[in-house]
């Protein structure tokens, strides 16, 4: 960037990263799923403990160019592996305002003894970045996390980049994204494509707000209002027709998602929505086409767990199990698998394996450390 | 004759006058001193949860005991006691702990989720089930007592009735019934 001035360098760099970030949001596969739902949203912003006892908060690092959360685990076998890329890229580029945040979610509580396993781990791995305990996994859900590991990249208090799982293409071009806001080059030419407008974000933001309140009317309209503002915007499409849903409106949800899909056919969200609202309706051969595709795509968890529902209610017993297998090893914290693995040993009539089901969904909703 | 008996009336009503103000006096003192306990009980109770959550349990259980001692009358400072005990594995302790909170406030249905898990651990199945059929038809909150039931029905082998109350645990939650 020799013979531009600080302006400029810091106007080029801004534009890189839009363009990757962009680029790189919209054509990675496994960043796709939750990207389209909260890239551009608001980060929530979260107080935790170190392992050393001492608070940390994410508003603490505001002045950061950006602020990489990588949520992790011991259970995980890739979370090791990324604590280490992480660590490497931190030695070089802490200097540049690039800040790393490991948030541990090892499981709902934390006894002395998790804590102390933790602190050899960060000892023999020599990490130098902070490392959070998110006890009772408030922070985990509050981002949506759907894998272990998984990173979200805040920018101005935005979240600007988010990736699950530690997948080859994508954690490059996650570390390339890094790498432009530290101020370097990147290592490849990106052509922009899609940022979500900020007008439908807002429209959509407003309308999950009024369903939180029950308030259906007022957020019928505004849900509708975002989609035709930027069509290509997920997040309105997937919550409307779950409103829709709630209100025992079908055809109405079913419609919905199919617009969205149309607008993207690699569009994994949609595609499992879909696929589990058909496979609920009794659609079970259909529903399987759509989620076997989806989780063949990537590492977004409800498609697989959808797909061993359909396979299950169709069925298809031991697919069913090996594929809420794959669900649990992406995210063994979310009450939905068991929920749903529960249902398909029911309809099998194993109903120790169902209420075992049961009860571990609801320990997970209420917090209980089975 | 008169004077005197004018005397001694004054003299009673001095009396009564100061056994009143006295009375009242240490009424406030007594009140103040309730006061004092009642908040060092919720400063204690609030320490106490945060050892806990940290997983500090037995500086925990020792804190929320102070927390009892600087209350005696709070029913949710012996189920806080409880709670952490259960969970210690002092199922005994634990019992104790939550009788006391429910011979205060019989009512106290975290008290009385708590002793049916402690007497479910305990292996005293039929007790639990009793107390906690109890706990669910006092609780307009029940999912936590559903989901004790389903413990005792899961230990009981009666897996269809155990299912039924962690689905029936899991509904009540989301309609915003914890």
């Amino acid at each position: 960037m020799r013979g531009f001035t600080g302006k400029e360098k810091v106007a080029v760099i801004q534009l890189m990263l839009i363009l990757i970030g962009v680029t790189v949001v919209f054509f990675t596969c496994t960043a796709t799923a939750q990207a389209l739902l909260q890239v551009g949203t608001q980060a929530p912003e979260f107080s935790l403990k170190d392992i050393e006892g001492k608070e940390a908060s994410l508003s603490q690092y505001s002045k950061s160019r950006g602020v990489a959360l990588l949520f992790w685990s011991t259970w995980s076998a890739n979370s090791p592996k990324a604590l280490k890329k992480f660590e490497a890229f931190y030695r070089k580029y802490k200097d540049r305002g690039i800040q790393v945040i490991a948030i541990n979610a090892d499981n709902q509580a934390l006894s002395n003894e998790d804590v102390e396993k933790l602190k050899k781990l960060v000892k023999d791995l020599d990490l130098t970045f902070p490392i959070l305990l998110d006890r009772g996994l408030k922070t985990f859900h509050e981002y949506s996390t759907i894998a272990l590991p998984s990173t979200v990249i805040i920018s101005e208090g935005k979240i600007a980049y988010e990736l699950a799982g530690l997948p080859l293409v994508g954690t490059e071009d996650m570390f390339d994204f890094l790498l432009v806001m530290a101020g370097e080059p990147p290592r490849k030419k990106f052509e922009p494509k899609y940022r979500p407008r900020h007008d439908a974000i807002a429209d959509a933001g407003l309308a999950r707000g009024f369903v939180k309140k029950k308030k259906y009317e007022m957020a019928y309209p505004l849900f509708l209002k975002a989609i035709e503002k930027d069509p290509q915007f997920t997040l309105p499409y997937i919550e409307l027709a779950k409103l829709y849903e709630t209100e025992g409106r079908n055809a109405e949800a079913e419609g919905i998602l199919k617009k969205a899909l149309s607008t993207g056919p690699e569009n994994v969200v949609a595609a499992s929505e879909l696929g589990y609202l058909l496979a609920k309706t009794g659609r079970l051969q259909e529903a399987t086409e759509i989620l076997g595709k989806a989780a063949k795509v990537n590492s977004y968890t409800p498609a697989h767990y959808y797909l061993a529902y359909a396979l299950g209610m169709g069925g298809r017993l031991k697919e069913s199990l090996s594929a809420f297998e794959q669900a649990l090893s992406l995210n063994p914290f979310e009450p939905t698998t068991y929920m749903l693995r529960a249902e398909v040993y029911e309809k099998h009539k194993m109903m120790k394996e169902s209420a075992s089901d049961y009860r571990k969904a609801l320990e997970l909703i209420l917090k209980i450390k089975g | 004759m008169r004077v005197r008996a004018k005397v001694i009336k004054v003299k009673a009503g001095v009396f009564i006058t100061s056994l009143f103000m006295s009375l009242c006096a240490l009424m406030i003192v007594e009140a103040y001193a309730q006061q004092e306990g009642r908040e060092k009980a919720e400063a204690l109770s609030k320490e106490a949860a945060a050892l806990f959550d940290e997983g500090n349990i037995n500086k925990a259980i020792e804190v929320a005991g102070e927390a009892v001692k600087a209350d005696p009358n709070s029913p949710e400072a012996y189920d806080q006691l409880g709670q952490m005990l259960l969970k210690d594995g002092k199922t005994d302790e634990a019992v104790k702990a939550f009788d006391s909170a429910l011979n205060i406030n019989p009512k106290l249905r975290t008290a009385r989720t708590g002793k049916g898990l402690a007497l479910l651990k305990k292996g005293d199945t039929t007790g639990a089930e009793a107390v906690l059929k109890e706990a669910l038809t006092l609780n307009p909150y029940p999912s936590m007592a559903h989901y004790a039931l389903g413990l005792v029905y899961e230990k009981l082998n009666d897996y269809e009735k155990a299912a039924a109350h962690f689905k029936e645990g899991i509904k009540t939650y989301k309609s915003g019934k914890k």
